[in-house]
């Protein structure tokens, strides 16, 4: 039991003030956020942007000595 | 200047600002290891100390872990940083900006060498310099993000490529936790008292102290790593959906695992256990990273034979690899009971800052003296350097390895009548001296090696001066 190691004003105030529902909502919204974002990186449809993003470094010259 | 005076492609960079980190870095690493091996002999032979109390351990380990981490390694982000954002938002960074933070910060390193040696420290680790330094290191960091995001706010290209997420994280994260962790009374000028007290106190250092490793040197590594690696491979990153992935979930899991720091505390056992949850889940992320990096290098493995850059970045990121699911089974319980307070732990933190920092630093830097100066003076060298680092890593990190082992075993064994089979603590001093002379050796190699790199670039920059007009230095 995480209440019984604590300070007992700090019990007391768990107890009257149970915020258990925080943890869970907020790991389903973190969960949610996670499978969103994923969907949204391997979605076919953005296969192309995310490819053109992938070359960005390449983009400049920079051949030894030829840099800019 | 304001940095959109011409289009995209007669943009200017400021290189000069690079050069100028990039000579530091090379500076500091060299001081900064040197500082490391005079301890690492002062733990096998503590005469070393020359009975000078300025030279002592507890004087001189805070100068070596700052040198190192905020010398060396930050120095070394920067160079990266204003080399690749440049050139990844074609747009100029600002030069008076750019010149204030180079100064502050090679200020703020030397008043930490005016002031540990002498003792004058807050006591908190990684955190060691007085309340005015902090308050110095805020406004120069404020500096360095001001140009960043201006930076960022004037770019000409849209999208923000993975490596300034990486960079962004570094230079947000690391304000909130310098100025969170850094907040005290002062008393005088050179003393102060925490906010936080007890428990409290010893979580926010921590919250700090693992976000440090976290914030500044693997995400800025990781930026480094998205840029420099496709760069030598001459080839885009495997899988650039795989990177903000690998991005959004390492921030998000990285800030909550401070709290394996105090495993068997007076800490709240959830607490522990949240950070020991958090430190197993950044397996996923890490290993993530790590595979993307590698993957880069699909169909140019042969490269890994003959380029001592892709020696240097492959080898760099395999240690991140090997550190980062070492720190996550340190991270249980069981293991953390044996592995905590010993050598481990110094293996462990420098198979990451020698194995990770160390060599993506020097690959970059190695890619970069062409670009910034001409011709690498000695190519052999080079890979003579690699060769030298290498070796001295695996000396440093084994020899901790075994010395860890061995002192928590001992430390922890009992004898048939349930008492400690070695209570004599010197016993077991005695018994690592084999492996601090060891990692002693392994340490010296790895100084000779970054003294080595220091001279090549000494002689790359002659070369360069004495070819006068015609070294590429100019900006297009």
């Amino acid at each position: 039991m995480i209440a019984a190691s604590l300070n007992p004003v700090f019990r007391a105030a768990s107890e009257a003030h149970d915020l258990g529902w925080l943890g869970s909502v907020s790991t389903l919204l973190f969960v949610v956020a996670f499978l969103a974002w994923s969907w949204v990186a391997y979605n076919p449809r953005n296969r192309a942007r995310w490819e053109a993003a992938g070359r960005l470094p390449l983009e400049d010259d920079s051949s030894p000595g030829g840099d800019a | 200047m304001s940095p959109d005076t011409s289009n995209g492609a007669h943009e200017t960079y400021d290189d000069d600002i690079v050069r100028l980190f990039f000579g530091a870095t090379v500076l500091w690493a060299v001081v900064g290891m040197l500082v490391g091996v005079i301890i690492a002999l002062q733990l096998a032979f503590w005469p070393a100390n020359m009975d000078v109390p300025y030279l002592t351990f507890g004087r001189l380990r805070p100068l070596h872990t700052n040198a190192v981490i905020f010398a060396f390694a930050g120095n070394a982000v920067f160079t990266g940083i204003y080399y690749s954002m440049q050139r990844l938002m074609k747009v100029r960074t600002h030069d008076l900006l750019s010149r204030i933070h180079f100064w502050g910060w090679q200020g703020i390193i030397v008043s930490a060498a005016l002031t540990l040696p002498f003792g004058f420290t807050q006591s908190r680790e990684y955190a060691e310099l007085i309340w005015p330094i902090d308050i110095a290191i805020a406004v120069v960091w404020v500096v360095f993000a001001i140009n960043f995001f201006y930076t960022i706010a004037y770019r000409k290209v849209q999208h923000l490529y993975v490596a300034i997420w990486f960079y962004m994280s570094f230079v947000l994260t690391v304000a909130v936790l310098h100025i969170v962790n850094a907040l005290a009374l002062p008393a005088t000028l050179t003393r102060s008292f925490p906010l936080y007290s007890g428990m409290t106190d010893a979580l926010v250092q921590w919250w700090y102290g693992h976000n440090a490793v976290a914030f500044f040197l693997t995400t800025p590594f990781l930026g480094l790593m998205y840029y420099f690696l496709p760069k030598a491979a001459e080839r885009p990153v495997f899988s650039y959906r795989l990177s903000i992935i690998h991005f959004w979930a390492l921030v998000f899991l990285y800030i909550w695992a401070g709290p394996h720091h105090l495993l068997y505390s007076g800490l709240p056992d959830w607490v522990q256990t949240v950070g020991s949850i958090f430190s197993i889940m950044l397996i996923a992320p890490s290993w993530g990273g790590m595979l993307n990096g590698l993957l880069t290098l699909r169909g140019a493995w042969d490269r890994l034979r003959t380029d001592p850059i892709i020696k240097f970045l492959v080898v760099g990121v395999s240690f991140y690899g090997m550190s980062t699911f070492e720190g996550p089974m340190m991270s249980v319980r069981s293991v953390n009971a044996l592995s905590h307070f010993t050598n481990w732990v110094v293996g462990h933190v420098h198979s990451g800052a020698l194995g990770w920092n160390g060599m993506i630093s020097f690959g970059m830097l190695y890619w970069l003296a062409p670009r910034l100066w001409g011709k690498v003076h000695n190519e052999s060298w080079v890979s003579l350097h690699f060769w030298m680092a290498t070796i001295g890593i695996v000396l440093y990190v084994v020899s901790m390895w075994a010395g860890g082992l061995t002192e928590g075993l001992m430390w922890r064994a009992i004898n048939a009548d349930g008492l400690l089979a070695y209570p004599n603590f010197v016993d077991i001093v005695q018994r690592l001296a084999p492996f601090y002379w060891t990692r002693f050796f392994g340490g010296t190699l790895f100084l000779l090696g970054a003294l080595l790199m220091a001279f090549n670039f000494i002689l790359t920059i002659r070369d360069a001066r004495a070819a006068g007009a015609s070294a590429p230095v100019a900006a297009k």
